[in-house]
């Protein structure tokens, strides 16, 4: 393959990764109203289309033909910029994370990922820190107090939890000897996934992904009883739907790196044994992501209907004196696992 | 994996760093724990340094010079072993000073912090002292900066506590990034850190207007933990406001490790050979240190002695002095030989007791009458003849009279200078010390020769505080009559100097 | 030209312009936006230069941590109104003669002196001590001193943030 045929590629890869994950998003807000109904025992959006399944895109008209208010004392183009760091950050993490093993196509040896380099967790790393750029302008360019604390707040709750989550993965990226996605599934096949070898890491990892995301119980920095509507009170129309967008773009790409890290990325166990044609095989693993992938969405959606919101000293003491210590027990485990059990 | 396998084995080399980690860990850990009772957390701290002391004595007598073993990354020789001597021998004073501090004890309960930040700053200094790479310069200072700036506004919470903080942070932080950006030319410039591999790029035909500027940034770093002439500007804030235990400990260690630093990075750095006489060569096309160190030292000598004589608080005042006393340590690297280093070694040894000494009493006199101006000390020579007579001893050593030990100190630097046959910068130091007798005695006279104005006033001095004034001006006045052992000890530290 | 060659100028020519940006507004935030694209432009350059680990790091370390607090600061203090540093010329024509005089001396070094003509190293060789795992065996065998100097070093500063933060006024 020469350069050009590369960057063709990538380009197709990037395009179709791109659509699929507007598509997810858009049946998300979808599922995320079915799921609050069915929890609150209500029947949900049911009048566009077939049980409302064309729900989203008479919600997506709606915000294109809303009007774009600019408050007065917001900082125009700091205004704009917010969401539009949002969704960046949101749509270029998912671009290391691999859903299936290499295929071969019109005689292209094809991975099923955008980019694989070989520090891609660094990647999404380096990526979700810019994250609290969007939240962080959007609260100070509105001009408001209401976004201005909520903007805070979330900042504080995003740093304060990025040290867990770094050191859950550090946990991951021990066993594996790698940083590479590919390498960190690839240790994990069979049935050991790091969520059975690691299960603190796991479960820090999982607390501080919701954090990261916002989603609640973590939901602080929107908390309408207190802050209005948050960092986003006042943004409408589109650029609203931008930060709407890049948070369940968020919680898609938090589920996927779950997947990745600690529950076996596209492994499905004992596979091997039962002897299926290679393009089965291929076909099953890439629905195993998916399977994995729609479960801890729906667990993220599942949550958010059932647990109330923390308080803000709540959140904190659980991330610096609950989380943090036990993603550096974790750590010590791992190294322990490494040095004297793995073989 | 060799690398290592080295390191783990040459780990004997690093015993008093070691042995202090240890106890700032244990200092934390202790804080953690005992939630109520902190009493002994000095006593910790005490043990931990006298042990390390121990340690230190130890590396004295190791006949290694520069280590492989260490990856070049550090030094372990006797002249390095003193100066952590000088220092550990001051954190141990100033723990003991921190116990009977009334404003020490009155204005925190923080006292695991307190003692875990010294420990800091003894590791970092430890560092400085032998660090023969730039990394290692460079984090260490940084170590002891940081440490430092929040001990200086510990204790109490008033503005004034604060702003010498805050200004000792802002200077800090200001020419620690200028000494950066000098170590980040020089890197540029050899493509090492290492000061020996420095050396010999620039031996070998190096640029030498570049080196010279980015020489002179690196100064930058250490004359400002020296508080040397152009980067003394923090000094009088910094000891006025800080809490008295920590401005003796400032004017002390930090000036020592200061000190053991610039003399590492001339050697290292600059310094062909030394020959037969002492002298050291410098490299051909590196700056002309002795000029540079002249101009440095007359400057901040002069500058010193003149601005103390108009200060009436008295820390403020040792402050000046102190920084005037940096200019004549100076002196003995001007010279670059082996005398003058012996001459610095000796005269720390004279300035640390004596200096101590000084801030002790004042400390002492702060805690009965609670003031540190110069008008408040009238008469109370009369209140308290004991302290009275120990200042005065202090003082007239740090004057640099016989029959004291500073005498003695200052006889051996400017004997450097005559030897190097640099008379006319002999003169001008003695005609310093001329000056500085004015506000020495200022405070004396205050003492003695005018009436208390307040006549009840007592201050009574308890067992302990008796024991700790009499262990330090006792050594003064005894060093100034017999002093061989001091000047063996300077000269034994440097007979094993590069060689 | 090469693919590498204009991504060079590209970034160069940004983190540039960024850099000026951000010392000629008066408004702070603006100028720690601008930072952050300067930084964000380094680590492009860090990747030209094979250094993925330090590029990423410079994303994560000072784009990602340092410059939000800054951000912090900036906001919670909202010194938008003091323009007085602004105002005082003298300043800034110092400042100007420093970094024109900084500028002149990493020209001078770089173009007449070329410290590192006599070190050439292939590329496999810039790519390999790139990679996370040299760094990683560099730190922790050949520099572990300084890396447990730096270790003291962060925790020294832990405990005089929380001292200071601690820290009542009467």
């Amino acid at each position: 393959m020469n350069i050009w045929e590369i960057i063709v590629i990538t380009l197709i890869k990037i395009l179709i990764v791109f659509t699929l994950l507007l598509l997810t998003v858009s049946y998300l807000v979808y599922f995320e109203r079915k799921i609050s109904a069915w929890a609150q025992n209500r029947i949900g959006p049911n009048r566009t289309g077939w049980k409302g399944a064309l729900q989203p895109f008479a919600d997506v008209g709606k915000l294109l033909l809303k009007e774009d208010i600019v408050p007065v004392n917001a900082s125009k183009v700091v205004h704009t910029l917010a969401p539009v760091i949002a969704l960046f950050v949101a749509f270029t993490t998912f671009a290391v994370i691999p859903i299936g093993p290499d295929i071969k196509l019109f005689g292209y040896n094809i991975q099923l990922v955008a980019a694989d380099v070989n520090i891609g967790i660094l990647y999404v790393l380096a990526l979700t820190s810019l994250g609290v750029y969007a939240i962080t302008f959007a609260g100070w360019s509105s001009g408001s107090k209401y976004s201005l604390l909520g903007g805070i707040r979330s900042s504080a709750q995003m740093i304060s939890y990025e040290i867990s989550m770094g050191f859950s993965v550090a946990g991951v990226l021990l066993l594996a000897g790698s940083l590479r996605p590919y390498d960190i599934v690839y240790s994990q096949s069979g049935w050991l996934w790091n969520a059975v070898i690691q299960p603190i890491g796991f479960i820090t990892f999982f607390v501080s992904a919701f954090a990261e995301t916002n989603r609640l119980p973590f939901d602080l920095p929107e908390a309408e009883p207190e802050l209005v509507g948050g960092y986003h009170t006042e943004y409408s129309s589109m650029k609203f739907a931008s930060f709407f967008l890049a948070e369940y773009a968020n919680m898609i790409i938090s589920g996927a790196l779950i997947v990745t890290l600690y529950l076996g990325g596209w492994h499905f166990p004992w596979l091997e044994s039962f002897g299926l044609a290679p393009w089965l095989v291929v076909a099953i693993q890439i629905l195993t992501f998916i399977f994995k992938l729609a479960f801890i969405l729906f667990f993220f959606m599942w949550v958010r209907w059932s647990i109330p919101r923390f308080r803000y000293d709540q959140l904190m003491n659980l991330g610096w004196k609950v989380m943090f210590p036990l993603s550096l027990l974790n750590l010590v485990w791992v190294a322990i696992v490494v040095m004297y059990i793995k073989p | 994996m060799e690398n290592l396998k080295t390191l783990v084995d040459s780990l004997y080399l690093l015993k008093p760093e070691i042995a202090i980690s240890c106890v700032l860990v244990l200092v934390i850990i202790m804080d953690l724990i005992m939630d109520k009772n902190k009493t002994f957390l000095p006593y910790v701290a005490l043990t931990g340094f006298i042990i390390t002391a121990f340690l230190v004595v130890e590396q004295y007598f190791f006949k290694t010079s520069i280590t492989q073993n260490l990856q070049k990354l550090l030094v372990i020789d006797a002249v390095g072993a003193f100066f952590k001597l000088i220092v550990i021998l001051a954190s141990c004073l100033i723990v003991y000073f921190s116990l009977i501090s009334k404003e020490v004890k009155e204005a925190f309960d923080r006292h695991g912090e307190y003692y875990a930040l010294i420990c800091g700053m003894v590791i970092g200094m430890f560092f400085m002292i032998s660090s023969a790479d730039l990394i290692m310069i460079y984090l260490s200072l940084e170590l002891v900066s940081l440490s430092s700036y929040v001990l200086a506004g510990f204790t109490k919470n008033s503005l004034r506590n604060s702003e010498a903080s805050l200004k000792y942070f802002v200077f800090g932080a200001m020419s620690s990034g200028i000494m950066l950006f000098g170590i980040s030319i020089i890197f540029g410039l050899t493509g090492t850190t290492n000061l020996l591999a420095v050396k010999s790029v620039m031996a070998a035909g190096g640029n030498s207007l570049t080196f010279l500027f980015a020489s002179i940034l690196i100064f930058a770093g250490i004359g400002y933990k020296i508080s040397a002439a152009p980067f003394h500007f923090w000094t009088p804030d910094v000891y006025e406001g800080a809490p008295i235990t920590i401005t003796a400990y400032l004017s002390i260690a930090s000036k020592a490790a200061g000190f053991a630093l610039l003399i590492r990075f001339i050697t290292l750095g600059y310094v062909q050979q030394i020959d037969a006489s002492g002298a050291w060569q410098l490299v051909a096309g590196s700056i002309d240190w002795k000029k540079f160190f002249t101009v440095i030292s007359i400057l901040t000598m002069t500058l010193g002695n003149f601005a103390a004589l108009w200060q009436d608080n008295i820390k403020r005042m040792l402050a000046y002095s102190s920084i005037a006393h940096a200019g004549y340590l100076l002196l003995g690297v001007v010279v670059l030989t082996n005398q003058g280093l012996s001459a610095v070694i000796l005269y720390f040894i004279v300035y640390a007791i004596m200096n101590l000494g000084a801030f002790l009493v004042v400390m002492l006199i702060a805690n009965k009458i609670g003031s540190e101006e110069i008008d408040d000390y009238k008469g109370l020579g009369y209140a308290t003849p004991f302290l009275g007579v120990c200042m005065a001893i202090f003082l007239i050593s740090l004057t640099g009279l016989p029959p004291t030990a500073g005498f003695i100190g200052k006889l051996y630097l400017f004997t450097a200078l005559i030897e190097a046959k640099m008379i006319p910068l002999a003169v001008i130091a003695i005609i310093n010390s001329v000056v500085s007798l004015y506000y020495y005695i200022r405070v004396l006279k205050h003492m003695f020769l005018t009436r208390p104005q307040n006549e009840d006033l007592v201050i009574n001095t308890s067992f302990a505080e008796y024991v700790i004034v009499l262990v330090l001006a006792v050594p003064v006045i005894l060093f100034g009559i017999y002093f061989t052992p001091i000047v063996n000890l300077a000269k034994n530290s440097v007979a094993l100097f590069l060689q | 030209m090469n693919l590498e060659i204009i991504l060079f100028i590209l970034f160069s020519v940004i983190a540039a312009a960024s850099a000026v940006i951000m010392i000629t507004r008066a408004n702070p935030i603006i100028s720690a936006l601008f930072l952050v694209l300067n930084f964000a432009c380094l680590a492009g350059l860090y990747l030209l230069l094979n250094a993925q680990f330090i590029a990423v790091t410079q994303i994560i370390v000072y784009a990602g941590a340092i410059m939000v607090l800054f951000l912090f600061v900036i906001m919670l203090l909202r010194p938008e109104h003091d323009l007085t540093l602004q105002k005082k010329s003298k300043i800034k024509f110092m400042a100007a003669a420093a970094g024109i005089f900084v500028f002149a001396q990493l020209v001078y070094i770089i173009f007449f002196f070329s410290p590192n003509a006599s070190q050439k190293t292939s590329v496999q060789s810039s790519i390999n001590s790139g990679t996370i795992e040299q760094i990683g065996t560099a730190i922790f065998t050949k520099y572990v001193i300084p890396f447990e100097a730096a270790g003291y070093l962060l925790l020294a500063a832990a405990i005089g943030a929380l001292v200071l933060a601690k820290k009542k006024f009467e």
